[in-house]
């Protein structure tokens, strides 16, 4: 087989990806290991696989290419972390987003999940500071507002179903939380900085403190919401599949004081979850 | 100049735009004039979320036309009949007057590069994407509505011109052709060509629909940007097709820097004047 001249196309194809991906552009994807294992005489005689044109020498040609990778994916990553962006400067965005890009290309035909991993990314190779700290939060928060966006549709329980279900059912009534919810347990109070933000406000980066966060979808418009701590674990529980009596055990019973007090704020917490829609069914079962 | 009708006498839809987010509301909100609506398909895969709900209102009220940008039928990977299957649900759910992609690949190897790569167009290379597309027209049922893509480099390993493969293909894997006029000047402008010439070669009676955009001129070459409106050169380009089509539905592209809808409505618009018999003041056309 001579690849590219008698029908080696899927060595072609594989060594143009090789070239075009690489992340410093076509030159070094021509000499990456990668590309030279494909078609070794690319690198020294790159005329015999790709045409000058009058204008543009062949390396140049494929960088339009090399070009067009990066900021087509990096496009994506700037409007799904704009405030994250914002947080750490559009130069270190970009390095970060084109580092991650190359270790993490897309496997999808649709662009929606390209950036899944980034936070978890991010956490493992941004230096460690307060405000890289923050940042990944906040990238973990925009991350999860993408999730929603996308997530499957489900009709919330109405008042009238969620008024039914009587504290005799406790025992043995699961709730379904939302696919379009997502539950985040963060190491800085990333929803209020980013709230900040968002009105125009310049924050300090706050010291870390535990936050906790719920995003979600109602209809087609996408919240995030500051939870307490102990609402933050009940969600956890119900969302694990614990039943609703166990769930209010495991995470409030015996630290809220009197039973009155105890059912006046779960009254409030539910009240506040089923004006959200995040809950869209209730079933018994063991 | 006989026109010709295209062989599976799909419609000519008349004059639409592609459909974009900035819009969504617009046009739900005041169901503006458009013939009809092209949807990226990828951008409404894998979502339940807003975009498919204003996609769905929107259907009720137009014809859309499906048009994908990852099908990747020259790649060498397996055909993603999973891909397909959700092609044909989104094809279902909005009654899609046709189903499109890109004379091109977009990745291998398992991976997306998301733009449109050339293929060389070399024999072996016309009998790998005449086969493929035979094998996703047969699993979708449907011809195959394949777009020329404003390519900028050129493989050494190419034996025949661009226009000649894209013909072979359309006859030899009987499939339907979407030919964007601005991508074939482009093109012609970054590979030397006479746009002219590309035109003359196409099969016509294979051509169901024709594309129109603005692309940004580099000098050394041009890019397919669809930021801006049409140049004279691609309006005398679109009218030679239109002589040679009798009519085609025919759609503006703008993708970047997208303006107001009013602003998409008007440039469209201009195309009526071509398919009302007018010509555009003699310009010669770039070869």
């Amino acid at each position: 087989m001579r690849p590219g001249v008698d029908g080696g196309l899927q060595t072609l194809e594989r060594w143009m990806q090789a070239v075009v991906m690489h992340p410093e552009g076509a030159t070094a994807g021509l000499r990456s290991q990668p590309a030279r294992r494909l078609i070794p005489r690319a690198a020294s005689d790159l005329e015999t696989i790709v045409l000058p044109s009058k204008a543009l020498t062949s390396v140049e040609r494929l960088d339009i290419y090399a070009h067009m990778y990066y900021a087509r994916l990096l496009e994506v990553l700037v409007a799904e972390y704009p405030t994250m962006r914002q947080m750490i400067g559009p130069r270190e965005f970009a390095a970060a987003s084109r580092r991650f890009i190359a270790r993490n290309p897309s496997r999808s035909r649709t662009l929606n999940r390209l950036s899944e991993k980034f936070p978890d990314y991010l956490a493992r190779t941004l230096p460690k500071s307060n405000r890289n700290g923050l940042a990944v939060d906040v990238a973990r928060i925009e991350r999860a507002m993408e999730d929603v966006f996308d997530a499957p549709r489900a009709e919330p329980l109405t008042a009238d179903e969620f008024a039914a279900i009587g504290a005799d059912q406790w025992e043995r009534v699961r709730l379904t939380l939302s696919p379009a919810l997502r539950l985040l347990k963060l190491r800085y109070p990333a929803n209020d900085y980013m709230n900040a933000v968002r009105s125009g406000k310049k924050p300090r980066i706050p010291r870390p403190r535990a936050s906790f966060a719920i995003v979600y979808r109602r209809g087609f418009q996408v919240f995030r919401r500051e939870q307490e701590p102990e609402q933050f674990k009940l969600l956890t529980a119900l969302a694990s599949g614990r039943v609703l009596a166990v769930a209010v055990r495991a995470s409030v019973g015996g630290r809220s004081g009197s039973a009155d007090r105890l059912a006046a704020r779960l009254g409030a917490w539910f009240r506040e979850w089923a004006a959200a829609g995040i809950f869209t069914g209730a079933g018994s079962g063991k | 100049m006989t026109s010709i009708p295209n062989r599976w006498r799909l419609p000519d839809l008349g004059l639409g735009v592609g459909l974009r987010t900035q819009h969504f509301r617009h046009i739900t909100e005041r169901w503006p004039a458009m013939d009809w609506f092209e949807i990226l398909s990828e951008n409404f895969i894998d979502t339940e979320g807003r975009p498919l709900h204003y996609l769905d209102q929107i259907a009720e009220r137009y014809p859309i036309v499906m048009h994908g940008v990852c099908l990747s039928v020259g790649s060498t990977d397996p055909v993603d009949f999973g891909f397909l299957d959700k092609l044909a649900a989104l094809a279902k759910r909005v009654r899609a007057k046709w189903v499109g992609d890109h004379i091109c690949w977009t990745g291998v190897a398992g991976l997306n590069g998301h733009d449109l790569y050339p293929v060389p167009y070399t024999e072996a290379g016309l009998r790998h994407m005449v086969s493929r597309v035979k094998i996703i027209q047969d699993y979708l049922e449907r011809p195959l509505v394949l777009e020329n893509p404003s390519t900028y480099l050129t493989f050494a390993a190419s034996s025949m011109p661009e226009e000649e493969f894209i013909a072979r293909l359309a006859v030899e894997a009987d499939c339907a052709l979407l030919l964007d006029v601005n991508n074939v000047y482009v093109t012609c402008r970054n590979h030397d060509l006479d746009p002219v010439a590309y035109l003359d070669a196409i099969p016509y009676q294979h051509v169901v629909q024709v594309h129109l955009a603005g692309h940004t001129d580099n000098g050394t070459h041009c890019i397919d940007t669809h930021d801006g409106r049409v140049i004279d050169e691609v309006w005398q380009l679109y009218a030679r097709v239109h002589e040679r089509t009798g009519g085609r539905a025919t759609l503006l592209e703008w993708d970047a820097n997208i303006p107001a809808f009013s602003v998409l409505q008007q440039e469209v618009k201009k195309a009526a004047r071509f398919r009302n018999g007018e010509r555009v003041a003699a310009k010669r056309v770039a070869a």
